[in-house]
């Protein structure tokens, strides 16, 4: 009987202090100034939603807000898959109403990216029963872990960056140094490759525009820049644009090699923040930022 | 099977209940299926080798046990020997012998077309084999009695808890153990969470949550900045550490929980003031096999200065190719053999010029600590480095001192997790020295359900999931 006690008291002390904690971390994560709390707290409507992995961050926000004195909101993430870019525009505007504009970096559209990501927007499960529904489905074993221990919802990069953010602002963060010497001498001998996209993500990338329309929200697809001679590696793009239009009957703004020189590059495929000013303006003078 | 798996959850909540429902042979029948379906569920097929080792040690071992002339003893040890090396060397050193042999034939510009066999290693062979071994050769020392119950031995040899990567344990402390029914002691189960907990903790939380920053440091080290190496190579030393050593608690709470005491593994070998002391705190279990079995067999330190050096050093060679077949690892054990000479050289001279300083003694120390987790550290480069060049890579990065000038920058908020977690573990390990959780654990219950409960978020919120092996699983 004793022994029975003991069990009970641990596992009631571990279900307990499991639920707290994770509402103790559940308010710090809504509080924060992190980019995903703010969408799933509805403060972060916008007139120009701007979508993409690491790439997409390149989307200047101060910069743009500066030019144009349009409100921003870039909710693009290292890595960031199709699907879960797909759920998290379409609970974008759920929750903080249409922006005018939704401008989307497509080369997130690959399969190589980190499979652990998904699992990582565990955090916002509660908030989202879209996020539930793709977590549920993609990542059982994770989204199953997270019924069993609210803590671990917790246990990601997502949220120590929700921490991080906490009480400042993440709107203001790009790459300021300059592609090394090294890796412009070694741009040279990469290999050349393909993106590597799927049915699936094209048909999530055309489900998302459906979504959008009828909301009146202008939505441009864009391929943002590369280093030049790391571009030139890239054996598909010219198909992968061809499979976009024909998966969303939409043009591709084709960027791609459109910022020459070393400058404006922080690595192979990142504009620093030199660069990232000089692409936006060429996006301002074409109009895509117009609506 | 691995402990950090879904698997093998299932696994111990059918395993457990039905072994403290049996008594005597039941219970050992049910301890060897149990065993060998752990260690089958990896590869069914190399169950042979654990029973071809385990039938001929038994066999061999009764046969010496009765034979009075000593030459026959020596034969049937040697047979013992060459089947054991025999197998481990084939499993593990073909491949390694055969490409090295091809490689120097290519340095006197001979060009032999040698095919090579793409063998698949055992896991945990390195470990059952120096197991089955122990047993022999006590025997033939007369320091043992043979096992007369094949069931027993059996067990002994594949006990799961410790089967693919230790503690290797010893026939005359382990088999004893096997002949009494050892009842469901609440004490002795308790403690054993405690461990297996603690164990996942430094495993899961710990160790994985390090592995990306390492990977990517050894993986491309040209792409990253000295301070950058260096952490890496920090990191690999928690690790390396928590990977292992959380295997041997693990390993060590389970066989307590079932009634059976190991003897340590791991005691805070980084708080080590010097390298013999640093052997008798890391891997225990090894590092006695090989000073018990091999370096002893060498004479030791009694044939005079020169041969203890020499017996050292061959201890040494032999430990890191016991690793694993690489080049990098017998280079790890020679830089363990002479920290180990110049140790035993040096050390009282050392000890004298820091009397001449007049330092106090707490400098003393922390000076000894620092050197000996250098020292450390700059050999753990060579045993996580694939080849030579990656090693002299990270150590030429590391020597550059380029900063921040780095092609790659590692993840900061992986580095913050690591840091704070190395940080936690070190408080726990040093608090350890003078409070002794494990007694505490035991005294106060309240302790136990607060820590129990502890350690259960901890895992949760700061593991790493995903059934990441062990590093000691390839060795």
């Amino acid at each position: 009987m004793k022994n029975l006690t003991w069990i009970l008291a641990v596992l009631i002390l571990a279900f307990v202090g499991d639920r707290a904690g994770a509402w103790l971390l559940g308010t710090i994560t809504q509080q924060s100034q992190f980019r995903y709390s703010r969408l799933y707290n509805g403060a972060a409507a916008c007139d120009v939603l701007l979508i993409g992995n690491s790439r997409g961050l390149i989307f200047y926000q101060p910069y743009i807000e500066e030019k144009t004195g349009l409100s921003t909101t870039n909710i693009s993430y290292n890595g960031l898959p199709m699907d879960l870019a797909s759920v998290l525009v379409k609970d974008f505007i759920d929750k903080n109403g249409a922006p005018k504009l939704l401008l989307v970096d497509v080369t997130m559209l690959d399969k190589r990216m980190d499979e652990r990501l998904l699992t990582g927007f565990n955090l916002y499960v509660p908030d989202s029963d879209r996020l539930s529904k793709l977590m549920e489905e993609k990542y059982p074993t994770s989204y199953f872990g997270g019924q069993v221990s609210n803590l671990y919802r917790y246990n990601s990069e997502v949220f120590q960056r929700a921490l991080y953010y906490w009480n400042r602002s993440d709107k203001d963060w790009l790459l300021d140094r300059v592609i090394s010497p090294t890796m412009q001498a070694n741009a040279a001998y990469l290999d050349s490759f393909d993106y590597d996209y799927s049915p699936e993500m094209l048909n999530d990338l055309a489900d998302l525009l459906q979504f959008t329309e009828g909301k009146n929200i202008k939505v441009e697809l864009v391929i943002n820049p590369y280093y030049p001679p790391f571009a030139e590696k890239i054996g598909n793009l010219g198909t992968l644009k061809e499979a976009i239009k024909n998966a969303t009957q939409k043009e591709v703004l084709d960027y791609s090699n459109s910022i020459q020189g070393v400058e404006g590059f922080g690595d192979y495929q990142h504009l620093n923040k030199t660069g990232a000013k000089a692409y936006l303006d060429m996006l301002i003078e074409d109009g895509v930022l117009d609506y | 099977m691995i402990f950090n798996s879904l698997t093998f959850l299932v696994f111990v909540a059918v395993f457990l209940p039905v072994y403290f429902n049996l008594k005597g042979r039941n219970r050992l029948i049910w301890a060897l299926a149990g065993s060998y379906l752990f260690y089958g569920w990896w590869d069914w097929r190399f169950l042979s080798l654990i029973a071809i080792s385990t039938m001929v040690d038994f066999y061999l071992g009764s046969k010496m046990h009765v034979e009075d002339d000593e030459r026959k003893r020596k034969q049937l040890l040697l047979a013992s020997m060459v089947l054991n090396l025999g197998l481990l060397g084939f499993f593990k050193y073909f491949g390694f012998f055969t490409d090295s042999f091809v490689a120097m034939l290519q340095n006197f510009g001979l060009n032999p077309s040698i095919h090579t066999l793409n063998i698949i290693l055992p896991v945990g062979i390195s470990f059952y084999t120096f197991q089955s071994m122990s047993y022999t050769i006590d025997i033939f020392r007369k320091k043992l009695t043979p096992e007369p119950d094949v069931l027993r031995f059996a067990t002994f040899v594949a006990f799961w808890p410790q089967l693919v990567a230790g503690p290797i344990v010893r026939a005359s402390d382990f088999l004893p153990q096997f002949r009494k029914d050892h009842n469901f002691e609440w004490n002795r189960f308790t403690s054993g969470i405690a461990q297996v907990l603690w164990g996942f903790f430094k495993k899961v939380a710990v160790a994985d949550s390090l592995s990306p920053i390492i990977d990517q440091c050894f993986g491309e080290p040209n792409a990253f900045a000295s301070i950058y190496l260096l952490i890496g190579v920090v990191f690999y030393s928690f690790q390396i550490y928590c990977d292992f050593s959380g295997y041997s608690d693990i390993a060590i709470g389970f066989a307590r929980m079932l009634g059976f005491d190991f003897p340590h593994n791991f005691r805070t070998p980084y708080f080590s003031k010097g390298f013999s002391e640093f052997w008798r705190r890391w891997h225990i279990s090894l590092s006695s096999w090989l000073r018990d079995y091999l370096y002893i067999s060498l004479g030791g330190n009694r044939k005079g200065n020169v041969k203890t050096y020499r017996n050292l050093m061959l201890t040494m060679l032999l430990g890191g190719l016991w690793h694993g077949a690489n080049w990098t690892f017998v280079f790890w054990g020679f830089l363990h053999g002479l920290y180990l000479m110049v140790e035993r050289f040096w050390s009282k001279s050392f000890g004298a010029i820091m009397d001449f300083l007049r330092f106090p003694k707490a400098l003393k120390l922390t000076i000894n600590l620092l050197l000996v987790y250098f020292f450390t550290c700059f050999a753990w480069i060579f045993f996580r480095s694939p080849d030579f060049g990656t090693a002299m890579e990270v150590i030429n990065g590391i020597a550059g001192l380029e900063g921040f000038n780095a092609v790659n920058i590692m993840n900061k908020f992986i580095v913050m997790k690591g840091v704070m977690l190395i940080s936690f573990l070190l408080v726990v390990e040093i608090s350890d020295l003078k409070w002794n959780w494990g007694e505490v654990v035991l005294r106060n219950p309240v302790f136990r359900v607060a820590s129990f409960a502890v350690l259960l978020w901890m895992i949760a919120f700061f593991g790493t999931f995903g059934s990441n092996a062990f590093i000691y699983f390839q060795f």
